[in-house]
């Protein structure tokens, strides 16, 4: 009787003490909101920026001390007492309404203390203007519309480069390509999809236009194409009859890679092609096009030709690409440092008082060696005046990088070949 | 370029037509907006994309898979979900099918991913004819002579067969075809294997040259609405000829008054002919 009775206080204690050690073990929670398009026609490009977010959680919140990136080598939060960082996802599935309905759950139901997202300018717009009326910081990774800084916004930043910045790196590497190849480029064109970032890249080549005209470059033609499109035949045709010289592509990944298909059956052959930050970037356009997507180019955060480079983008990479099964592109990398940035900041704060963040935001410098510019550093508009980003040329089935000249991996190629000699 | 937007309407309207002539069978007969018709289409395509990667049988080839396979889609779907709500009133059946689409791109999503597959080498593949200034993609080509096959293979099966012509008397008067002897439930179920069938076969055609994805179907399905409202409800060939011109509206219209004009113009097409003829330039 003694024995079961003895053996019965020392059940009840050790239960009590794994209680009791849960309790002591078990850490604050900081929960950030991450809205992407989950589901719906860029649900493919939308799953990707996921994994990175849950590769940047995994950094923050486990030991990786061989990742020379903040928050790696501690874990959680230090300066919160070692809290875990938890990103709450939701699915907007491209729709700027249901983006503006996520931000506000998140924000009130889930109260995350701050937000990441959207990929698509036009959902980004609506669900930064949601976070900025609550004073909830939002850093967008890869949305380019170059309104979405414009807007005076307080609480609102973003990592990419917009479209503002990426135009005038499309002409100044056009001028590069007639100076130093006699490329002879002179008509340009850009096609794009009529939504947010379409428009606003549209609307930025109408600017820079007028200061490369002394260049002797024109614009020859503005082509918008509808959000679903089920064939782009027709636009394939408009672009052949304008006979460019160079195309700016401003298309998500299933627009882009019909564009290509097309512009090889009806043998459309400018010099370049230069694609913004959107489909171009996703791995995807390799694999679905083959030797087709050849000398198409674009400016990118990162290349997979520049992991030889860049240790810490190959370990990223390495947690990065078991998940995703392809490697990790610009816009990925750059939502990815969206997720990380925004803990960094919280962490720097050592508080999640929206005004503290804010302030670290506002004013400190991201270390960020996964970038070709190594930082990260937010202006008055938000923008990250640090985005420095690579021209990057399809060659051989890679994404070589291929200008500016202190970063290439190989030369570029200033002319498209015919389609039927390659 | 004029010839050659003709061309493009003309091949890409015969597509578009096929699969009207699948959605309007079912709504014709049984007076039944199947919603989730775009994504039998879808599944069709991934049913065609598998067959290729992992068998490597061409999509030219293996259609009679994905037309069967879709029949059945169709023939089940009656059976389990459209027979219980065809009789109801309001919007029962709309709304079934509308969960069913759903269901099968949510589906398509959990399974396969959101990522769009292209099937690389097939016979077709990068194969084109110059018929002087116009250039016709193959994969393109054949599909549209597929498509112009089957709607009247689809034609002369209402028109000529036991089954066809029971399809007719059903859609007409159900009660009346009941006393008869016509067995109507029979019917309702094979026709919406027959609407399936069209998709199927469309499917397997456009995945020669379409992105693979779970929002495939989604803008099929929406012209097929247009087309079939256009083309009359029921009416085989009438889809074929509403497709045709939704084809050429899309090609001239985007070409010769913006890109981001096409759709509008094919649905202001709509509109106008709706407002004089109500049941459809071939409508009955």
């Amino acid at each position: 009787m003694r024995r079961s009775v003895l053996a019965l206080v020392v059940s009840f204690t050790l239960v009590g003490l794994m209680f009791i050690g849960n309790v002591a073990l078990a850490q604050p929670v900081v929960k950030i909101g991450a809205i992407f398009p989950l589901t719906g026609a860029s649900a493919a490009t939308g799953v990707k920026l996921k994994y990175a977010v849950e590769v940047a959680e995994e950094i923050i919140n486990g030991l990786h001390p061989d990742i020379d990136v903040p928050l790696a080598r501690t874990s959680g939060l230090p300066k919160l007492s070692g809290a875990r960082v938890q990103f709450v996802f939701a699915d907007h599935q491209g729709n700027p309404e249901i983006a503006k309905s996520e931000a506000e759950r998140l924000i009130q139901n889930e109260k995350v203390v701050a937000l990441i997202g959207c990929y698509q300018s036009s959902a980004t717009k609506p669900a930064s203007a949601v976070a900025e009326r609550y004073g909830v910081p939002f850093i967008a990774g890869s949305s380019s519309s170059a309104a979405l800084t414009e807007r005076g916004l307080k609480w609102f930043m973003r990592i990419a480069p917009n479209d503002d910045m990426e135009t005038k790196f499309f002409f100044d590497y056009l001028k590069f390509l007639n100076q130093n190849y006699n490329a002879g480029i002179k008509r340009v064109g850009v096609v794009f999809i009529d939504n947010e970032y379409g428009v606003h890249a549209a609307e930025m080549v109408d600017k820079w236009i007028e200061t490369y005209k002394k260049d002797g470059f024109e614009l020859a033609a503005r082509i918008k194409y509808p959000t679903t499109v089920s064939n782009v035949d027709t636009e394939v045709q408009r672009v052949k009859a304008a006979r460019l010289d160079a195309i700016f592509h401003a298309s998500y990944i299933a627009d882009i890679t019909q564009f290509v298909k097309g512009y090889r059956a009806y043998d459309v052959t400018p010099k370049a092609v230069l694609n913004y930050c959107g489909g171009f970037q996703d791995p995807k356009f390799l694999e679905n096009l083959g030797r087709d997507a050849n000398y198409f180019s674009g400016s990118n955060a990162i290349a997979s030709s520049l992991f030889a480079k860049m240790e810490v983008a190959k370990r990223i990479n390495d947690l990065y690409k078991p998940k995703a099964g392809v490697d990790i592109d610009g816009p990925t990398i750059e939502d990815f440092s969206s997720a990380l940035v925004m803990a960094d900041a919280i962490n720097e704060a050592g508080s999640t008082d929206p005004a503290r963040v804010l302030e670290v935001l506002k004013t400190k410098t991201f270390y960020a060696p996964y970038f070709v510019s190594g930082k990260v550093k937010f202006d008055d508009k938000g923008q990250n005046e640090y985005s420095a980003s690579v021209m990057v040329q399809v060659l051989n089935g890679v994404y070589e990088a291929v200008w500016p000249v202190e970063f290439k991996t190989a030369e570029p190629v200033p002319a498209f070949p015919p389609w039927r000699s390659r | 370029m004029l010839p050659q937007l003709l061309a493009s309407g003309v091949i890409m309207g015969t597509v578009y037509g096929l699969v009207a002539v699948g959605l309007g069978l079912i709504w014709g007969v049984m007076d039944v907006i199947n919603f989730a018709h775009g994504d039998f289409l879808m599944i069709s395509m991934y049913s065609s994309f598998w067959v290729y990667t992992l068998f490597r049988v061409d999509p030219i080839l293996s259609w009679p898979i994905e037309t069967a396979l879709i029949f059945a889609l169709g023939y089940l779907t009656y059976k389990v979900i459209i027979k219980r709500v065809v009789d109801a009133p309001g919007l029962s059946a709309l709304l079934a099918t509308f969960g069913l689409s759903l269901i099968l791109r949510n589906a398509a999503q959990f399974l396969w991913s959101a990522d769009y597959r292209y099937l690389p080498d097939t016979v077709v593949a990068d194969r084109r004819l110059l018929l002087g200034p116009v250039m016709i993609g193959l994969p393109q080509l054949v599909a549209a002579f597929g498509s112009i096959l089957m709607t009247f293979a689809v034609f002369y099966f209402v028109r000529r067969t036991r089954m066809g012509r029971a399809i007719q008397a059903t859609s007409m008067d159900k009660d009346a075809a009941r006393l008869m002897g016509v067995d109507t439930e029979r019917v309702y179920a094979f026709t919406f294997g027959l609407g399936g069938a069209c998709v199927g076969f469309a499917g397997a055609l456009l995945s020669t040259f379409f992105p693979v994805y779970p929002e495939s179907g989604a803008l099929y399905s929406t012209l097929a609405f247009v087309i079939v409202a256009l083309g009359g409800f029921g009416n085989v060939k009438g889809a074929l000829q509403a497709g045709i011109i939704i084809g050429l509206a899309e090609a001239l219209g985007g070409f010769y008054l913006g890109t981001q004009f096409k759709y509008t113009v094919v649905f202001l097409i709509y509109l106008l002919v709706m407002q004089v003829r109500p049941k459809g330039l071939f409508g009955w």
